[in-house]
């Protein structure tokens, strides 16, 4: 029974994820595009579960749906006409698009099928401490390396927002 | 804690920050500060860098090292940096974008490469390139009032998010048939494993090679590279076509080098084919450019596919070369790019390469120096470009591809006419109006340590070679 529900609940989370995010891309209207991502983000975050990333999960709806999506509706409602403003969706070259697209598709299929992934031992353990202990000793470095760049994009963002100096003191 | 490896990065994000302070201090209007203090910052960590040359070893767990060839790399990026900083004024003044910010991101972006060198562990390499390559978005599009900057930051921002899926996508595979992003971890369990890891694992590095490839600019993945180049502050573009290659080729050979990762697919054969249209469509498509900005682009296309020949031998001449090959092209490279922005100083962003006309008269230092590059961009000998491409070729004769060294050279033949027409422009054509060049003393101070090094470079090539030598020795 629990095997069951919990293999319902799996294919409840990917329609979500998957039909969302097909809405995210085919929406005409920007704003239901970006109502649509919050379905997809909160999916992702389900699958996450699934994958025994429980810390994962909870930052992925803390972070995505609670302070990108919500940053992404404010930037939607501030802009005007946004209900009736249309994206133009014109697919250039579609045919030529299209064999890339079957190529990669292929591939990635082929290798999800087939692969003989390597399993871990224990799953379904709470990852938020070992994961708190890992950040702190093995990748410090990489840790230290994600704030500079985090910096680095800070400042980028920060140039290239302002209006020039002059500018703004006329 | 050895903090050794890591310590040229230490000295770069410190710096960027001493940068960022010393600019707000400074008050507004006066950005010599932040220049000078970032001057002082990469010559602090150049003098870091020789001073414990080789001499980190691997640490944090196997995740760095600080092996003669991350020392060695360290030094082209830090080289290029402090000329890059140098020439850089004159240009942001110009573009009415001189902000302290633009030394920061500089730095900061140094600082990612230095992880890309010395990066032992997948992780460590993605976050290595993932910091250079978002202060470059950001320095590509420092010239907010130009459009063609602006487009050029977006293409590349675009292009470049596309393909860092590609490098994580090829991570996670190789991650989850491995369990393990650690490249001597990933070697073990390839070595121990009792069935071949075909597959998915090789689809895997293919992947990973496919994101850094992009950021060489391999044909057919360099279709964003001559308009970013084109449209990017052209201190920017000199940075970008030479640090931000050897980077990228620092990675791919820390990666690929490694006996476990050939995993029995033939690398080789997808890479000849790579390296011979990356060569031949680069050289034919700088024939016909009239802007030496988008000739120079189109050249160091060609350029990163005399570079591939070298990757491809995958012998120790090769790989030595490449790193001569590196460092002597960050002089060539950032010399003839300094030159073209002082020649085209109408600030209109065309950079004709009629601007060169008479130059040899109105100017002869610069037009010699010019020559210099030049000939050396030909491979003419005795200067260091000759030595890059004649060492680099007789690795892959001495690997069997004598065919991909024969299409090497002959178009090495057909470059000779457009590097030979500037100077033909420069000393033979009449100008309609000879405007008196304005002087800048450190963008010809820049551009006369350019041509000195590659003169000095071509002479004492086997003590360079050398060095190099020694330097691949941990990754062999």
């Amino acid at each position: 029974m629990i095997e069951l529900l919990s293999q319902a609940a799996f294919w409840l989370f990917i329609i979500v994820t998957v039909g969302s995010a097909v809405v995210v891309v085919f929406h005409k209207r920007v704003i239901y595009s970006a109502f649509a991502l919050l379905f997809t983000f909160f999916g992702v975050a389900g699958l996450y579960v699934f994958l025994a990333a429980d810390f994962l999960a909870a930052s992925q709806v803390l972070i995505y749906v609670g302070g990108i999506l919500t940053l992404i509706i404010f930037g939607v409602f501030v802009t005007a006409k946004i209900y009736t403003m249309t994206i133009p969706q014109q697919t250039h070259q579609r045919f030529l698009a299209l064999i890339p697209v079957l190529v990669i598709a292929g591939v990635l299929m082929y290798v999800l099928f087939t692969a003989d992934w390597k399993v871990i031992d224990h799953p379904n353990q709470p990852t938020t401490a070992r994961l708190g202990k890992l950040l702190l000793t093995t990748y410090l470095v990489p840790f230290e390396v994600a704030s500079v760049l985090l910096l680095a994009a800070l400042i980028g963002a920060m140039r290239l927002a302002r209006p020039r100096e002059e500018d703004h003191e006329q | 804690m050895n903090l050794t490896p890591i310590l040229t990065p230490l000295i770069l994000g410190a710096g960027a920050i001493v940068v960022l302070l010393a600019d707000l201090l400074a008050g507004k209007g006066n950005k010599t500060v932040a220049q000078v203090v970032a001057l002082a910052v990469i010559v602090f960590a150049g003098i870091a860098t020789v001073a414990v040359w080789g001499r980190g070893g691997p640490a944090f767990y196997g995740q760095v090292s600080g092996d003669g060839f991350a020392s060695f790399f360290n030094l082209i990026f830090l080289l290029v940096a402090f000329l890059v900083v140098l020439t850089s004024p004159s240009y942001l003044k110009r573009s009415g974008s001189n902000y302290g910010e633009y030394y920061v991101l500089l730095l900061l972006a140094v600082l990612g490469m230095t992880f890309m060198a010395s990066g032992t562990d997948l992780l460590i390499i993605f976050l290595g390139l993932e910091t250079m390559s978002i202060s470059l978005y950001v320095l590509v599009g420092f010239h907010k009032q130009r459009p063609r900057s602006n487009e050029a930051a977006l293409k590349y921002l675009l292009l470049g998010a596309f393909f860092t899926g590609f490098l994580l996508y090829g991570i996670a595979l190789v991650y989850g048939s491995t369990g393990s992003t650690n490249l001597e971890a990933i070697a073990d369990y390839v070595k121990a494993a009792s069935t071949p890891l075909g597959g998915y694992m090789g689809i895997g590095l293919a992947l990973l090679l496919i994101g850094l490839i992009f950021k060489i600019a391999i044909v057919p993945f360099h279709f964003w590279s001559p308009d970013v180049y084109d449209g990017a502050p052209t201190p920017v573009t000199a940075f970008m076509s030479t640090a931000v290659k050897a980077a990228a080729f620092a990675a791919a050979m820390r990666i690929f080098y490694h006996p476990a990762m050939t995993l029995g697919i033939p690398w080789d054969k997808a890479l000849w084919v790579l390296a011979v249209l990356t060569i031949t469509v680069g050289n034919l498509a700088a024939l016909s450019q009239s802007s030496i900005k988008r000739m120079l682009a189109y050249s160091s296309i060609t350029h990163a596919g005399y570079l591939l020949v070298g990757f491809i031998a995958r012998n120790e001449l090769g790989a030595s070369g490449m790193l001569y090959y590196l460092f002597s092209y960050g002089f060539m490279n950032v010399g003839a790019f300094t030159i073209a922005y002082l020649v085209n100083r109408r600030g209109d962003g065309s950079y004709s390469l009629s601007d060169y006309a008479q130059l040899g008269a109105r100017n002869p230092v610069l037009a010699l120096l010019m020559s210099i590059f030049m000939l050396s961009l030909t491979g003419i000998p005795p200067l260091a470009g000759f030595f890059g491409k004649f060492y680099v070729f007789s690795a892959a004769v001495q690997a069997g591809y004598v065919w991909l060294v024969i299409i090497g050279v002959l178009n090495s033949v057909i470059s000779v006419f457009y590097y030979l027409r500037v100077m033909v422009i420069m000393y033979m054509r009449e100008a309609e109006d000879l405007k008196d060049l304005e002087r800048v003393p450190s963008v010809g101070f820049a551009a006369l340590v350019c041509g000195l090094a590659i003169v000095l470079l071509g002479l004492f090539s086997g003590s360079l070679l050398e060095v190099a030598r020694n330097s691949i020795l941990t990754i062999l």
